[in-house]
């Protein structure tokens, strides 16, 4: 349905220059692009609009070819019939809501227009907003329009650049949701670039993990998530415990293999290496339950004991580093201090499911 | 007298801001938007007639366009017409002398659109052209204004260039600030201050207007 293969070098004049190069094929629904910020992921929607040329690869979406190096095919920007939803709105500043909106809309007569421009207005729940200019609507309202100005073009993608990036958390929630609703009626495919990890599993039908200019990894946003194939995917997902250690032995009866990280070993979940290999591990930190009493009869295969470094204190939560021998990163909500008298110094057992410990190739 | 010189004077000046706000803006959009070899020396030539004396900037303008010149030659040979000396050729020196001022407001302001704007504009399925018209000149309006007045300020008060290639004949191409001159060389004070005076309330209005037109609308 949708492809692009792009390679292009970017930044070459700049300080941190890369060579990017994607292949990526989406269907109709939410592909997602995730990755950190200068990872690529806004060259790839530019170079699918056209404002950015590759050096070489194929742009194409439903038959239609953007791009191809090898016959020197390159459609003009405002040939693609894209829309585009920029991270900074891009609202034309000079033009009324309804006029913004009006200006996307192509080869229709007036009165047609105008009815089009209604619809999509309450279909956002921002009808009373038609006549003010862009300065005077809320970052919601802004986005909402940017939207809304998006579709009006009749586009046969839509391109989204970290649109939320600028709105509260119970503004984004509700624009998730209307997003893709959207994507449901209008049945064009969406290609979504954000760093944000709700938003890409909350819309994401398929995602593409970027890390300088190259794809990590592939497949559902969860997936993804919850098993992170190699350290630098582990590491744009937020995967804060890394390790490199060696593997020591095979528990064949319970599925396990233990790997030595330094000062300690972990169990983790069977991985088909010989004994004596190296192997990167990968813990989210919020999957480690922390407990005063050293538990012994528990699913948890690593009960690690350990000693309470720091205490980073957030409003909404706390970040503990543990260290038994190597530093541990735990994420717990700051009740939790409160309740387990931790601080500095504390003795601590970290409880670890053998699951929880990802193997990074 | 007084009236007729006004009349001239307004009629050259009124041209030579039109031409300038067209071929400034056009200037200026290339230099704000095109890279290209040669566009430092360009942007050099086109400042020239701001920093030279308008009497060397006439005497070129001489060269090019006078009877025996490289161009007005030609001309001259073809129609037995030449621009020097006639109000046209006033028109010209205005045009020429002020035409780096608007090129370099029209440079500033064009440069001063985020070119993201543009962009939208072209994804939206807008051609270059109407890209140009309907969001990076409205965008750029304020700027592209006060590059008008300013030139048109400067056309007014032309004086050397004028002289060089148009003369100093009363009732064809005896400008405002050319009258006051001749006023002040023969001893005829009154009629040189009521010049000044008229040329200086002119001056003072249309920046005085264009400053109340151009405030910005209030916002929430």
């Amino acid at each position: 349905m949708f492809e692009a293969r792009i390679k292009k070098q970017l930044g070459s004049d700049g300080a941190h220059p890369f060579n990017m190069d994607v292949d990526i094929k989406g269907g109709g629904g939410i592909t997602v692009l995730f990755g950190s910020s200068g990872a690529g992921k806004t060259s790839v929607l530019r170079a699918v609009a056209g404002i950015l040329t590759p050096d070489q690869g194929r742009i194409s979406l439903g038959g239609r070819i953007y791009f191809d190096s090898s016959t020197g095919t390159c459609l003009p920007i405002q040939e693609r019939r894209i829309g585009y939803v920029f991270q900074n709105h891009l609202l034309f500043p000079h033009f009324t809501v309804e006029h913004n909106i009006l200006y996307g809309i192509r080869d229709h007569s007036r009165a047609t227009a105008r009815q089009r421009v209604r619809e999509l207005l309450s279909m956002l729940g921002i009808g009373k907003t038609a006549r003010r200019y862009p300065r005077d609507l809320s970052g919601g309202e802004q986005q909402r329009v940017a939207l809304a100005r998006a579709l009006a073009s009749d586009p046969s993608i839509m391109l989204l650049d970290e649109p939320l990036s600028a709105v509260d958390v119970a503004t984004r929630s509700r624009l998730l949701e209307e997003i893709s609703v959207i994507q449901e009626r209008s049945g064009i495919p969406f290609l979504y670039v954000t760093h944000n990890h709700s938003e890409a599993v909350r819309l994401g039908d398929a995602m593409y993990v970027l890390d300088e200019g190259r794809i990590v990894q592939t497949g559902t946003p969860l997936e993804i998530f919850n098993s992170p194939r190699s350290a630098p995917v582990a590491r744009v997902v937020g995967t804060e415990n890394i390790f490199v250690g060696n593997i020591i032995e095979h528990r064949i009866d319970d599925g396990t293999t233990v790997v030595d990280i330094g000062a300690c070993r972990v169990q983790v979940s069977y991985c088909d290496l010989p004994a004596g290999g190296r192997i990167t591990v990968g813990i989210r930190s919020e999957d480690i339950i922390l407990s005063r009493e050293c538990l012994t009869q528990t699913s948890a295969r690593n009960v690690l004991k350990g000693i309470v470094r720091r205490i980073i204190l957030e409003t909404d939560k706390a970040e503990l580093v543990v260290s038994c021998g190597v530093d541990f990163k735990v994420s717990i909500t700051p009740a939790t201090i409160r309740i387990l008298d931790l601080k500095v110094g504390t003795e601590i057992y970290m409880l670890i499911k053998a699951r929880a410990v990802h193997l990074l190739a | 007298m007084i009236w007729q010189t006004l009349r001239l004077s307004l009629l050259v000046v009124g041209i030579a801001t039109i031409l300038i706000g067209l071929i400034g803006t056009a200037f200026g959009y290339i230099l704000a938007r095109c890279n290209f070899r040669g566009k430092d020396i360009l942007d050099a030539v086109l400042t020239l007639p701001m920093i030279l004396p308008p009497t060397v900037t006439g005497y070129y303008l001489i060269l090019i366009l006078g009877r025996r010149g490289l161009l007005g030659g030609p001309l001259y040979d073809l129609t037995g017409w030449t621009v020097t000396f006639t109000w046209a050729a006033a028109v010209i020196a205005a045009t020429v002398i002020a035409l780096p001022l608007m090129i370099k407001s029209a440079r500033a302001a064009i440069e001063s659109v985020d070119t993201e704007y543009e962009i939208a504009s072209r994804i939206m399925g807008k051609s270059e052209w109407e890209t140009f018209f309907r969001i990076t000149l409205p965008l750029a309006k304020r700027g592209l204004l006060a590059g008008i007045v300013l030139s048109f300020a400067r056309a007014f008060g032309e004086f050397g260039a004028t002289l060089m290639l148009a003369g100093n004949i009363p009732g064809r191409t005896q400008t405002m600030p050319l009258a006051i001159y001749e006023a002040v060389a023969s001893g005829e004070d009154e009629r040189a201050m009521w010049l000044a005076l008229i040329l200086t309330g002119i001056s003072i209005t249309v920046v005085y207007l264009t400053s109340r037109l151009s405030r910005p609308r209030k916002s929430a």
